[in-house]
């Protein structure tokens, strides 16, 4: 199609037989400019996410590679509560879950509102960089500070507070604890999102939201949210997917306890693979969890994307 | 009256917010500047300030070269981001403004590798790499970011708005297409490309899983696994060393964050348009 409207195009300077070889000559030169990306494209996701199937389907140790056929069989095991892979996967997938389903309303909510706040208030633009600044710091660094914070004994909270909460060795402190950092990491990111999402909305919507007392309130949830929706959409499947992911905050902090009630999906994928050497069952791991959160997303994208135009 | 009195309110909270946040930053600046002895005491304002950490860890010894782990780190940062800006730059404008055979496929190509979980490229990517004999190296810190999706979506955004007439006035001068990209494409998307080079920098920077599983000898570590093995290792029980490394390793990111905030903010913001 395209093809053809360039040679009509060209057809009225030039004779025919030149036309097809400068049209085809044309299209290689368009395309060599998408052979670096396509080469780096085909190694590092192409390539993997194919070969990371043949993996799946073997027995396969890090170092002498495949250990024999395993078709399906690591698969089905997932599958099987009698395996210590099942009783793994299923117990991290647990673990994930009780993580995300706390700190995605919150990574969501807090900055919706601090943006709303934050919109209409004065001195924006010093309050805004603050807000946003632990999100440029490293997964370690955030939780190397609060893991010494969070300390039971001389820790930074407990000396505030006049405290003395077991925060990182027993629960439910473990996960507050996750929890905490987490969202004093991350906040800010969706912050600059959502208070975008804010800048674009026009000026009437914002001004009848204005309006003081409770009134405001109810024109934040009835006007502005609905106009939202489109950048909380993003804001929920991100952060959804980010916390899916959860695997530093758990590793570092209470290293997947007390017991491995923090130990998360990612943690025994690696353990499964990199420790226990079972490269092979450790790539079904990640492919199940890669349905679950494409599934996950998708359903979540689609309620909230759609589901205030009924 | 009340108006007035709403917005000192507001003040007072945002204030108390950012206190908040703050804290976990001033405390561990506070404990990075304490001796042992004093690293237990609660005090945020250090009673007898030192710099012997700072110095502690820079002189630390083989097993834990610190100066190597943050030349380590930024250097495969920065080369990873200018080839990002480059091929991503590349493939954008063949995408967004030149005519080719399989142009949608591979359009569709790169909104399909936007979703594809890190989690399920991990292990294979190991596999080829340790196959390839690249693993605790250079090219293995590097190579994989090299594949940013991301980069493509967000610039080809970009060169969709520029006008037409533009690229049509540059062909009319016989300008060739590579020139086309090079002299006026490039130079006119600099703002997204200083984007996305930041990004990318702050995400290789910044990245932890990776470098711990592709690693393994002392001297090929990054700052972020450095962090982490002295962590759970030799400054378990020293706060006060712990906090001074945390601190030093986070410098590339503060200065980046007090220089280049607005362009952080405005990329991660559009990220989130559309």
């Amino acid at each position: 199609m395209a093809i053809q409207e360039v040679a009509v195009q060209r057809s009225i300077r030039m004779p025919r037989k030149r036309i097809t070889r400068r049209v085809v000559f044309d299209q290689i030169g368009s395309f060599l400019f998408v052979v670096p990306f396509l080469i780096a494209f085909i190694l590092f996701i192409g390539y993997p996410i194919v070969y990371g199937i043949y993996i799946s389907l073997n027995h396969w140790n890090p170092i002498v590679g495949s250990m024999g056929w395993a078709g399906l069989g690591q698969y089905a095991d997932l599958f099987n509560m009698q395996t210590l892979a099942a009783q793994q996967f299923w117990d991290g997938l647990k673990n994930t879950s009780i993580f995300v389903v706390i700190s995605v309303p919150l990574l969501v909510l807090i900055p919706l509102i601090l943006a709303f706040i934050l919109y209409r208030s004065p001195l924006k633009n010093l309050f805004r960089p603050i807000f946003f600044f632990p999100s440029v710091l490293s997964a370690t660094a955030v939780t190397s500070v609060w893991t010494w914070l969070l300390q039971t004994q001389g820790g930074g909270i407990n000396n505030l507070l006049g405290l003395n909460i077991p925060w990182l060795v027993e629960q439910p402190w473990a996960w507050i604890s996750i929890d905490m950092a987490t969202i004093w990491w991350s906040m800010g990111f969706n912050l600059v999102i959502i208070y975008a999402g804010l800048t674009q909305l026009p000026a009437s919507t914002l001004e009848a939201a204005a309006i003081d007392g409770a009134r405001s309130m109810r024109m934040f949830v009835s006007i502005v949210i609905p106009q939202l929706r489109h950048v909380i959409a993003f804001v929920v499947v991100t952060s959804t997917i980010a916390s899916f992911n959860l695997f530093a905050q758990s590793l570092l902090m209470t290293g997947g306890g007390p017991g491995s009630s923090t130990e998360s999906l990612s943690m025994y994928i690696y353990n499964q693979g990199f420790n226990a050497m079972h490269m092979g069952s450790a790539s079904a791991m990640s492919y199940l969890m890669g349905l679950v959160l494409a599934i996950v997303s998708f359903v979540q994208y689609r309620l909230t994307r759609e589901g205030n135009e009924g | 009256m009340t108006r007035k009195y709403r917005r000192v309110l507001v003040i007072l909270l945002l204030t108390m917010i950012s206190l908040l946040i703050l804290y976990p930053f001033a405390w561990m600046i506070s404990t990075s500047l304490k001796n042992l002895t004093d690293a237990y005491n609660g005090q945020l304002i250090p009673s007898h300030p030192t710099f012997a950490n700072f110095l502690a860890i820079l002189n630390a010894g083989a097993d834990t070269p610190v100066l190597r782990w943050l030349f380590n780190s930024i250097f495969v940062s920065l080369t990873a981001a200018v080839i990002v800006m480059i091929v991503d730059s590349m493939a954008a404008f063949a995408l967004a403004r030149l005519q080719f055979f399989g142009r949608t496929f591979i359009f569709y190509l790169v909104i399909a590798s936007l979703v594809v979980p890190f989690i399920a490229l991990l292990i294979p990517l190991y596999v080829e790499f340790a196959n390839a004999n690249l693993l605790d190296s250079y090219w293995v810190l590097i190579l994989p970011y090299t594949a940013n999706a991301f980069g493509v979506f967000l610039l080809y955004q970009f060169f969709l708005g520029i006008p037409k007439e533009l690229e049509e006035a540059a062909y009319i001068d016989g300008i060739s297409k590579f020139r086309l990209w090079s002299q006026i494409m490039v130079p006119l998307s600099i703002p997204a490309l200083t984007t996305l080079g930041l990004l990318t920098f702050m995400n290789v920077y910044n990245d932890f899983f990776w470098p711990l599983v592709s690693t393994t000898s002392v001297a090929m570590r990054t700052l972020t696994v450095g962090v982490q093995i002295m962590a759970v290792g030799q400054y378990n029980t020293n706060a006060p060393l712990l906090m001074s490394l945390t601190l030093f390793s986070i410098i590339p990111m503060l200065l980046a964050f007090l220089f280049a905030q607005r362009q952080l903010t405005q990329g991660i913001a559009t990220t989130g348009i559309k």
